[in-house]
């Protein structure tokens, strides 16, 4: 009782960690405040002679202190409970406060009110569905956004299908279903004949085919990127290529896709040849981009 | 803060946190000093400055260019400019703060005053208020340390506290005294400074923990510096940046029992003076009873208070008699009288004239017309007053007993009379 107003007048003038200010009033954070201002009367920091009215999993206390035990903070707080039946909780209350201010009284009174007003309108809300609302975090979100983003480029998913591919391919799971081009096929077995070569070797070969492949399928995908650019030109002036396009319609018939792996059929068989004896192929299946290829290469 | 008051007892915890019985220590007077927060903060505010280093720009900053100003008459500013040419710097203004790399205006010099000087007095003053306020549960609360769960403030441990060696044990220790809650709290404000001091090698920040003051170090130290929050501090030498850190008093503080006995021999009391600070008494309080609110309501002053002026005056909205009725009755209640007869004569005038038209123009009125009722009505009056004049006159001595009436019937009658002669 001494400290009291010593207290309230530091507090009040210099710094309480619970105090929440706003422009037009000032609330108190403190979770045994009455009210939930800060006011001189309501501070339970300020005041050795207070009581609370607080409810723990739905059981409502009344929390009294006095001046005696303010030293003593692990005691300090008189608990009792407070009966369901709220005309006997209402009585207990004025029983409990009997000789108190009458500011606490009948403030602990209408917080009992508040409490058990909202308890029943918990349960009530329980027994329906309500939709949760979640707040949205800026500064999280835009942070989450960014990293996946990162992650994403950092993951690099195209080199990963590719080397899954690959791996696929290396251990058979495709049992050599991999669609050749009918000319390129052939080429390739008369190559095999010529060449005499064994299966290891051919192992090997292919091996190497899918070693080199990646790097040529880069290289490809430069020059269908440049003969996209060529495409446009080329195809206003080479009408009469056009009779050879005519005539490889076989080649043609199957998708633009096929023409493409073909091309990389054609570059991979065509080293692979240069390697062992060499029999050089030429291959015209789009008249558009072997010209193209003859074109870079020259 | 009473001078008066008994010195309550404090009990001290073991370092397992059970009371041990029959150790109880008188509370030193130091925690009745006066709690001045004006006072700490201002000695805060200068002891910080003492521990600052120089900085401060170039000498030569801005001036490393033999510029000169071209004068009037190039149609430039006349700043003084870079001389020479073939550079882009070249004819750039120099010198000034406003130019670009020019030297800043006042020049921050090393041999700025950093530091400060308090007086002895107001150090120890300081000091006694910030232990005296740790003794307060309120402010310590207040300043935001959580020690709700702590047996007993000011807290007192035994002296086997300061022999131990491991930080487990330490961390055991602070769990059982239910002061962990507090360095809870500080790992949770483990965070990033705001702004430049991250690269300038204030990176992390975090808010302080417990206090703990000892006598002796027997290993105390460096089982507990590693814990985040955690202070120690020597009684000797009581730091004030650490009892009120941030200028704000009320630190959560934990005595060993020597330096808890200690704090007498260095404070002293107002009757004694303090053994160790020379020349030192504790501060006067300006009140010696604190309590202003018991105080006002107290006998002694009521008695030579005069009575309290309770009336209240209350300001009435201003009513305009002339325009409003009520307001003059207020007034003049006579008022009322002479509307109803201007009322009354007036209807009567118009009456008459009625009449008189109706004579004269020859048309003949219906008997319900109200001038022809109302002269009807006057007339039957007129007769009745005559004839109650008339019994009054015969019957005098009877109408003792009723004075009242004939005074009605006097002012009926002059009435009557009156309107006759008008007539």
């Amino acid at each position: 009782m001494q400290h009291d107003d010593v207290v309230w007048a530091i507090i009040n003038k210099t710094h309480c960690s619970h105090k929440v200010t706003t422009k037009t009033q000032h609330f108190c954070r403190n979770e045994y405040n009455l009210t939930g201002l800060c006011s001189r009367a309501s501070c339970p920091l300020a005041n050795s002679k207070y009581a609370t009215i607080r409810e723990e999993n739905g059981i409502i206390y009344l929390y009294m202190k006095t001046a005696e035990r303010v030293m003593f903070p692990a005691k300090q707080w008189e608990k009792v409970k407070l009966s369901r039946n709220f005309e006997k909780a209402i009585y207990q209350i004025n029983e409990n406060l009997l000789y108190w201010p009458a500011f606490i009284k009948a403030k602990c009174k209408q917080r009992f009110v508040k409490i058990t007003q909202y308890l029943i309108r918990m349960r009530k809300l329980k027994l329906r569905r309500v939709k949760e609302l979640v707040p949205i975090q800026r500064k999280i979100e835009r942070r989450e956004r960014r990293r996946e983003e990162k992650a994403l480029v950092a993951a690099r998913i195209d080199n990963a299908i590719e080397k899954q591919l690959l791996e696929r391919l290396k251990k058979g799971t495709y049992n050599d279903i991999y669609n050749f081009p009918q000319m390129a096929f052939d080429a390739a077995l008369k190559a095999e004949e010529v060449s005499g070569e064994s299966e290891s070797e051919k192992e090997d070969d292919e091996e190497e085919e899918m070693e080199i492949e990646p790097e040529l399928e880069r290289e490809l995908q430069k020059t269908v990127e440049e003969t996209d650019e060529f495409v446009e030109a080329d195809s206003d002036m080479d009408s009469d290529a056009e009779s050879d396009s005519g005539r490889k319609e076989n080649v043609d018939v199957r998708s633009d896709f096929e023409s493409e792996t073909s091309d990389i059929e054609d570059m991979a068989v065509k080293k692979i040849s240069r390697k062992k004896p060499r029999v050089e192929i030429e291959y015209e299946t789009e008249p558009i981009a072997s010209v193209s290829r003859k074109k870079i290469k020259n | 803060m009473s001078l008066s008051i008994a010195r309550p007892l404090v009990s001290v915890y073991s370092e397992k946190s059970e009371v041990v019985a029959g150790s109880s220590i008188a509370l030193p007077f130091v925690f009745k000093a006066p709690i001045r927060p004006d006072l700490v903060n201002d000695v805060h505010v200068s002891m910080s400055k003492n521990s600052r280093q120089p900085y401060c720009v170039s000498k030569e900053a801005g001036h490393q260019t033999s510029a000169e100003s071209w004068g009037t008459g190039r149609a430039v500013a006349r700043i003084p400019r870079v001389r020479g040419g073939g550079t882009h710097r070249s004819g750039q203004g120099a010198f000034g703060n406003m130019c670009r790399g020019g030297r800043m205006f006042a020049p921050t010099k090393p041999w700025r005053r950093w530091h400060r000087r308090v007086n002895l007095r107001q150090r120890r003053a300081a000091a006694a208020a910030a232990v005296a306020a740790a003794g307060v549960p309120a402010l310590v609360q207040a300043r935001g340390h959580i020690i709700e769960k702590i047996p007993e403030l000011p807290l007192v441990v035994s002296d086997k506290v300061q022999e131990i060696t491991k930080t487990k044990q330490a961390v055991i220790f602070l769990r059982r005294i239910k002061a962990w809650s507090d360095v809870l709290k500080v790992y949770k404000s483990q965070r990033l400074r705001a702004g430049k001091g991250k690269m300038r090698n204030r990176r992390r920040v975090q808010r302080k923990g417990p206090l703990i003051i000892y006598y002796k170090d027997q290993g105390l130290t460096r089982a507990f510096r590693n814990i985040p929050g955690v202070d120690l501090l020597k009684v000797d030498k009581l730091n004030l940046l650490k009892l009120a850190p941030g200028g704000h008093v009320g630190r959560f503080i934990i005595w060993t029992q020597s330096a808890f006995e200690r704090l007498d021999a260095l404070f002293g009391s107002w009757k004694t003076p303090s053994k160790e600070k020379k020349n030192f008494n504790l501060p006067q309080p300006k009140m010696a009873n604190t309590d202003l609110t018991r105080l006002l309501k107290s006998e002694e002053i009521r008695k030579v208070l005069r009575a309290p002026n309770k009336r209240v005056i209350r300001s009435t909205r201003k009513l305009n008699p002339l325009t409003n009725s009520k307001a003059m009755l207020r007034l003049n209640p006579f008022s009322a009288v002479l509307r109803r007869k201007a009322v009354l004569d007036q209807q009567r005038k118009n009456n008459q004239r009625a009449l008189a038209l109706a004579e004269k123009r020859g048309i003949k009125l219906s008997p319900k017309d109200p001038a022809v009722r109302a002269e009807k009505i006057r007339e039957r009056r007129q007769k009745l007053l005559k004839l109650a004049a008339a019994k009054k006159t015969k019957k005098p001595a009877a109408k003792k007993t009723a004075p009242p009436p004939p005074k009605k019937k006097a002012a009926k009658e002059a009435k009557a009379k009156t309107p006759a002669p008008k007539k």
